[in-house]
């Protein structure tokens, strides 16, 4: 069909045209700042390697700190031997959580919060029970992981 | 796009018409020598970029002697676009500062200085000197061989300045020496005492512009006027050319990145060969001209001396050209714009070529 | 509006299916070998990929500013034959549709 008078004029046509290819410019160009604005390193890994033997001879009821990306991983033997490895980050505002040896609970300073033996949430304001990982040890080597994460050591 | 309720909002607040109506009043003569009023409004928009860019910048960069060189190579080779953007600023800067003395020696040879527009002037000659703070303060910022060597020479040359020399020599430096006290009082420099001063003094130079209006050429004072709006018609064109001008500066910056020279070390001779940016060529030049004493004195200080009156009757030659404030012609001053940008042009390239 | 059918002829042509693989083969071809000068930083990204990525991006946007400028100047000469006609200054007693 072909219409005999345009129900667009010429300016509306020319002004839809102008505004669009300047917003997919302005576009184009902000995403380019923004890529260089957020940053490329400090993304949570995926797993950590450490050393075995930092922590065989650890006490029963107490933790030893490692460093999970940018913030804090606990390992924690528990009264009875076994092990567990949490993420020593409260899941209510992420401050990090200490470990109360006498109460066998974790700790969240800033509100409060009380996490038990499992990392459970117990009572005040956490929300969610802390992350735990799993442990795999390889060699000299343990090897800390997100849950359900496939491990691929780099080879060298 | 047309929102009927957001502009009644805003009707009811501002007096949205009344902008509107302002701005297309506004009139822009247009003549043979109107490609000059573009050199103006390039300028701005190079600042409006460094700005952006320096601001992100700032995110990586660490202002520390020990850090410092090693952050920018982090920035340049581990960052998302880092290398892009450490390159576009450094163009930046350049086409900056040489849009600003293209700008200068058009107003010059133009007089668009003359009465009323003395303070005008003013204000650009002092953005001149701000920016051409800036490019030194940002190239010690990489703090490379090159950048120490360079800004020792500058700070030393300011040094030289009888009587308050010693003084500036110890406000720029912070230390006996280029050290990372320097560093430190460079960064505040670029990052924030600059900033702020261009800000408020191209403030200054848009309102006095916009109060002012657009000079008209004395030549061409007497024919009959074409003008255009400047909204739309002059803004238009100057979109055009600011994105020629983006383009352009996005290929410098991919095509050439600079380099990052070696780590600076103060105790180390400076590597062969080293030159400052371009804009000082011309400064460096005058200065090899004298000799070491003159009469007993020091030719370094002479030679500081004679620079700085030349540059100081160069900045009040709105003030010493009565004739073009009466509105006669004036070509002692001509030659006299002519000689300055002569002299400005061969002394670069001799320093260039040297 | 003919020009698009003329772009339109030419994909059918089956070279231009290839034109993007073989621009991408000749800039890997012209960058030059990394320089063996290990002291000297990389300013500007190593593999012959990125580069290509690189180029190809300028090329889109120095495009974009061509069309940009395109378009702006028939604006500006839309704008401009309008102000001819005199009709830019709107009608103060214009009645309204409403």
């Amino acid at each position: 069909m072909k219409l005999k008078y345009s129900l667009i004029t010429r300016r509306t046509f020319l002004n839809t045209l102008f505004g669009g290819w300047l917003f997919a410019f302005f576009a184009g160009t902000f995403s380019a700042l923004m890529k260089f604005a957020f940053p490329t390193l400090g993304k949570e890994p995926d797993f950590v390697v450490l050393n075995r033997k930092d922590f065989t001879d650890l006490a029963n009821n107490s933790v030893k700190r490692f460093p999970w990306g940018g913030v804090v991983g606990l390992y924690f033997k528990k009264a009875d031997g076994s092990v567990l490895a949490l993420k020593g980050v409260c899941t209510h505002m992420e401050c990090n959580v200490a470990y109360k040896p006498e109460e066998r609970r974790f700790y969240c300073a800033c509100h409060n919060g009380w996490y038990d033996e499992n990392g459970k949430n117990i009572s005040g304001p956490p929300p969610k029970p802390l992350e735990v990982f799993t442990i795999m040890e390889e060699g000299e080597k343990l090897i800390i992981a997100k849950k359900g994460v496939k491990v691929e050591l780099p080879k060298a | 796009m047309n929102c009927p309720k957001l502009k009644n909002w805003l009707e009811e607040r501002y007096d949205w018409e009344g902008m509107k109506r302002f701005a297309k009043r506004k009139l822009v003569p247009e003549h043979r020598y109107d490609l000059w009023y573009y050199t103006g409004g390039i300028t701005l928009f190079l600042f409006i970029l460094q700005f952006l860019t320096g601001m992100l910048l700032a995110f990586y960069y660490v202002p520390h002697i020990d850090f410092a060189h090693k952050s920018i190579i982090e920035i340049v080779t581990k960052q998302n676009l880092g290398w892009f953007f450490r390159s576009f600023h450094h163009w930046g800067s350049e086409l900056c500062i040489a849009f600003l003395f293209i700008h200068l020696f058009g107003t010059l040879l133009l007089k668009s200085y003359r009465k009323p527009r003395e303070f005008l002037w003013a204000t650009g000659f002092i953005l001149l000197g701000v920016s051409i703070f800036f490019g030194l303060s940002g190239y010690l910022l990489l703090w490379d061989e090159r950048a120490l060597a360079a800004v020792r020479v500058a700070t030393g040359g300011a040094g030289n300045f009888p009587f308050i020399g010693g003084f500036i020599k110890a406000f720029l430096r912070g230390s006996i020496d280029v050290t990372g006290d320097t560093l430190t009082r460079f960064y505040a420099f670029h990052v924030a005492i600059l900033p702020i001063i261009t800000l408020l003094l191209v403030g200054l130079h848009l309102l006095l512009m916009q109060y002012h209006g657009m000079s008209v050429p004395l030549s061409l004072e007497k024919e009959k006027r074409r003008e255009i709006p400047f909204f739309p018609n002059f803004f238009y064109k100057d979109l055009m050319v600011w994105l020629v001008v983006l383009g352009v500066l996005t290929t410098l910056a991919v095509l050439l990145p600079p380099e990052i020279g070696a780590k600076a070390d103060p105790l180390a001779p400076p590597p062969e060969n080293v030159k400052p940016e371009w804009y000082f060529l011309f400064l460096l030049e005058t200065l090899k001209l004298f000799p070491g004493a003159i009469l007993g004195l020091n030719g370094e200080t002479i030679a500081i001396l004679m620079v700085s009156c030349a540059i100081l009757f160069f900045f009040l030659i709105p003030f010493f050209d009565q004739r073009s404030a009466r509105g006669e012609k004036s070509p002692l001053f001509t030659w006299i714009g002519v000689i300055y940008l002569l002299y400005f042009l061969t002394m670069t390239v001799v320093g260039y070529l040297s | 509006m003919r020009r698009i059918g003329v772009v339109k002829g030419l994909k059918r042509f089956s070279l231009f299916r290839f034109a993007q693989p073989m621009v991408m083969a000749l800039f890997v071809m012209i960058q030059p070998a990394p320089s063996p000068a290990a002291d000297r930083i990389a300013v500007f990204p190593t593999t012959p990929f990125d580069a290509y990525i690189i180029y190809e991006s300028l090329a889109v946007l120095w495009l974009a500013i061509i069309g940009l400028i395109v378009i702006i100047r028939m604006k500006l000469r839309e704008i401009e034959r309008i102000q001819e006609m005199g009709i830019d200054k709107e009608d103060k007693d214009a009645p309204l549709l409403q």
